[in-house]
């Protein structure tokens, strides 16, 4: 049991903060909110870098951990990089860790930065009904909504049933069939509901990879949730560090110091509660309630933690020229994907009966 | 990051199970209820401590110049919380604190006189710090020692000296200079309560547990009674609890007294388990307790590497305790009206009147140790450097 980075974690995350400081302004980010699109300067960076391969075993990868991935990711969202890093290294690892040897040119092509994957699944938590739609002789038609970055990615990864089975189906998004409806939410990175009609779907993970898929996707986000959280309490302790009224920083204030204090409380709690997740999970250790538990905290933090940092701001925060609000709108929009805190409170609340506490 | 636990560790928990398993009878649990109510070392108790102390388990963590092994802060986090989820309380109260206070302030002769007394329980210390003028504010306390030949003489007045009735000392905090800064002029003392002018008052708390006022009155007690240097108190004081940083107290306790709670609903009231909101509220504690658990074991983490946390002992504090007025707040709530019957009524309360317990004595959880207030001040000026 050891909570800090170790060696390699430390320099994954330098060298990614580094560079995003230097080259990922958040005038960029700003435009791409408002244009739409994808960071493709970023997703290049991060290809070339092995960024794209990092969890991966090695020859194709650089054969790090889903931890060591965790790193980055945080480090992406403190930026409000817009990019489907987490989508695609969500779908990559379950096709790695589930799909054998099929997965190989799929794998190859991520980690060059060829191929970019979102889940399609028409539901994200576990225990839920089969997918919606018709798969039959490797065509697929359906609906899957609320679907990030469906149309920036090259390919989307459908949940299907296959020979009465749960399985992923990978869909090339550019295909004749494919239509999507863009969506425009407070994150204000890409969504788009996906209407498939007659696609072409080549299964290429079965019912080990789907379940997977549906435990990573709340672990990792649970982890967009935590550097969205963190990212808000830094700008505020330092705000009200230098913020100056009746004669003194607020920050000397009780009331302030009480908040700041409450937000790194529940910050840290969520810390360890993602980080754990996706270690167990990596492990072979996570079960369903363990990851719902993780991804519940970590949204609830994820809109207490910035709501707090906007009331410590006050009217410099709320503006547009400011950045806090990148993470108070990616937070709450992390906080409601792949599990709200009360949709994971309430699947933990039909399983309660079924895994007593602390066995 | 790792957020497994190594052979070593996995084998220990194991050891300690085992022997929990092993001692863990109704009838000791019985003796161990009232050994609690009473304050009292019951027989039980002392065999219990006594084989906890034969397996070298209680000064393993400790550094090896104060008569440890110096191993790893998580044999002794684990120890405490297979302890604490078994509900036997393995540890000496103010003996695990004041003990290596003597340890390390202690001259060799106070070692010989007090130690072996201290760990078998013949020796028992009440707190003297506490005073109806010094809180939270403890530095400011008045109670002087003056200087007699080679005797020290005490005149003042202690609040919440807990053990007093049933204790054999008071370890005792005075004023020695009284025109030192407020922080420098204090020392430690061992008192003993049956020295002449020494007097005890009951005060009973709503938590159903008696504290004491005690009072002293040209108490003289010899020279070899001060612990340390003149003026060193403070030091000793803010220091005592350095080799148990790593022990979580109260807090795990709460973890069996939730199964206990989701068991009881689950078994008993069937109607009441299949509600919908009943089991919100239950995910709902049971979250929060995945979040003491984080906090605890992130602050283990960091003394366990050898570093000295700045704020996450004070997160777990103040998390911990007002965790413990949800659980007794919200399991009366979900047991309904019967949810208000008391323990010591006529044994009709639900799980023994536990919820009913767990919410009476929360409060004191909350404001005494370093009140929670404090506890955030700590948080955010220690931790995370806001200015003062």
């Amino acid at each position: 049991m050891d909570t800090s980075l170790d060696e390699t974690q430390r320099l994954l995350r330098d060298s990614i903060r580094e560079y995003l400081t230097r080259e990922v302004p958040f005038d960029r980010i700003r435009a791409l909110e408002r244009d739409g699109g994808i960071d493709e300067e970023l997703w290049r960076y991060l290809a070339t870098s092995g960024f794209l391969g990092l969890p991966f075993a090695e020859p194709i990868g650089g054969g790090g951990s889903l931890t060591d991935l965790a790193v980055v990711l945080e480090e992406l969202t403190a930026r409000a990089a817009v990019i489907p890093y987490m989508e695609t290294m969500a779908a990559a690892v379950a096709l790695e860790r589930h799909a054998g040897s099929d997965a190989g040119p799929v794998l190859e092509a991520v980690a060059a930065g060829r191929m970019s994957l979102s889940p399609a699944l028409s539901n994200g938590l576990p225990g839920t009904a089969p997918p919606s739609g018709t798969f039959a002789g490797g065509r697929f038609s359906g609906t899957r909504r609320l679907v990030d970055y469906a149309q920036n990615v090259t390919h989307h990864l459908v949940s299907v049933t296959h020979n009465g089975r749960p399985a992923l189906a990978l869909v090339d998004r550019s295909e004749h069939g494919v239509s999507m409806t863009p969506l425009t939410q407070i994150g204000r990175t890409p969504l788009a509901n996906v209407v498939y009609e007659d696609v072409p779907a080549e299964v290429i993970a079965g019912p080990e990879a789907v379940q997977f898929l549906r435990r990573s996707l709340p672990a990792l986000t649970a982890i967009q949730c935590v550097g969205n959280a963190q990212q808000s309490l830094n700008m505020s302790v330092e705000y009200v560090s230098m913020r100056v009224q009746f004669g003194r920083p607020i920050g000397t204030f009780q009331a302030v110091q009480h908040h700041c204090a409450n937000m790194a409380t529940m910050t840290l709690g969520a810390r360890f509660l993602a980080y754990e997740a996706v270690w167990k999970l990596d492990h072979g250790l996570a079960d369903d309630r363990l990851v719902l538990r993780a991804k519940s905290w970590a949204s609830k933090t994820a809109t207490e933690v910035p709501m707090l940092a906007h009331q410590l701001h006050g009217g410099i925060g709320y503006t547009e020229e400011y950045d806090l609000h990148f993470f108070s709108r990616r937070g709450k929009d992390r906080a409601t994907a792949w599990g709200a805190a009360d949709e994971c409170l309430s699947f933990l609340a039909d399983t309660l009966a079924e895994e007593p506490a602390w066995q | 990051m790792d957020y497994g636990w190594s052979t070593e560790l996995a084998a220990f928990r194991a050891e300690v199970k085992a022997f929990i398993s092993e001692v863990k009878t109704p009838e000791l649990m019985a003796e161990l209820d009232n050994s609690m109510e009473s304050r009292r070392v019951t027989p039980g108790l002392r065999k219990l401590r006594a084989a906890v102390d034969a397996r070298g388990w209680v000064k393993m963590c400790w550094p090896v110049e104060f008569g440890g092994e110096g191993k790893s802060p998580w044999f002794q986090f684990i120890l405490a919380e297979e302890f604490s989820l078994a509900g036997i309380p393995y540890g000496r109260g103010t003996a695990s604190m004041i003990g290596p206070a003597i340890e390390r302030f202690g001259t060799p002769a106070q070692k010989a006189k007090y130690l072996p007394g201290i760990w078998s329980g013949e020796i028992s210390l009440a707190l003297g710090y506490s005073e109806p003028n010094a809180g939270t504010d403890l530095a400011s306390l008045q109670t002087a020692a003056t200087r007699d030949g080679d005797d020290w003489v005490i005149n003042g007045q202690k609040l919440w000296t807990s053990g007093a009735h049933v204790d054999t000392h008071v370890w005792l905090a005075a004023r020695t200079d009284p025109d030192a800064p407020k922080h420098r002029g204090i020392s430690m003392f061992i008192v003993p309560l049956t020295a002449p002018g020494v007097s005890v008052r009951p005060i009973w708390t709503m938590g159903g547990v008696r504290t004491n006022e005690t009072f002293y009155e040209d108490v003289r007690i010899p020279g070899d009674a001060l612990v340390g240097e003149p003026g060193q108190g403070w030091y000793i004081l803010a220091n005592a609890l350095d080799f148990e940083r790593v022990a979580i107290g109260d807090g795990t306790a709460l973890v069996p007294a939730f199964s206990r709670l989701v068991s009881f609903l689950r078994d008993e009231r069937p109607d009441r388990f299949e509600n919908k909101v009943t089991r919100l509220r239950l995910c709902e504690l049971e979250l929060e307790l995945e979040v003491m658990r984080a906090l605890t074991l992130t602050n283990a983490s960091i003394v366990a590497r050898g570093d000295t946390p700045t704020m996450e002992a004070s997160m777990a504090k103040v998390w911990t305790t007002e965790l413990r007025y949800k659980l007794g707040s919200i399991g009366m709530d979900l047991l309904g009206r019967e949810g208000a019957l008391s323990p010591q009524g006529e044994g009709l309360a639900p799980l023994d009147g536990e919820m009913d317990r767990t919410y009476r004595t929360s409060p004191f959880l909350r404001f005494g140790g370093g009140t929670n207030e404090v506890q955030r001040d700590i948080v955010a000026r220690r931790g995370l450097g806001l200015p003062r």
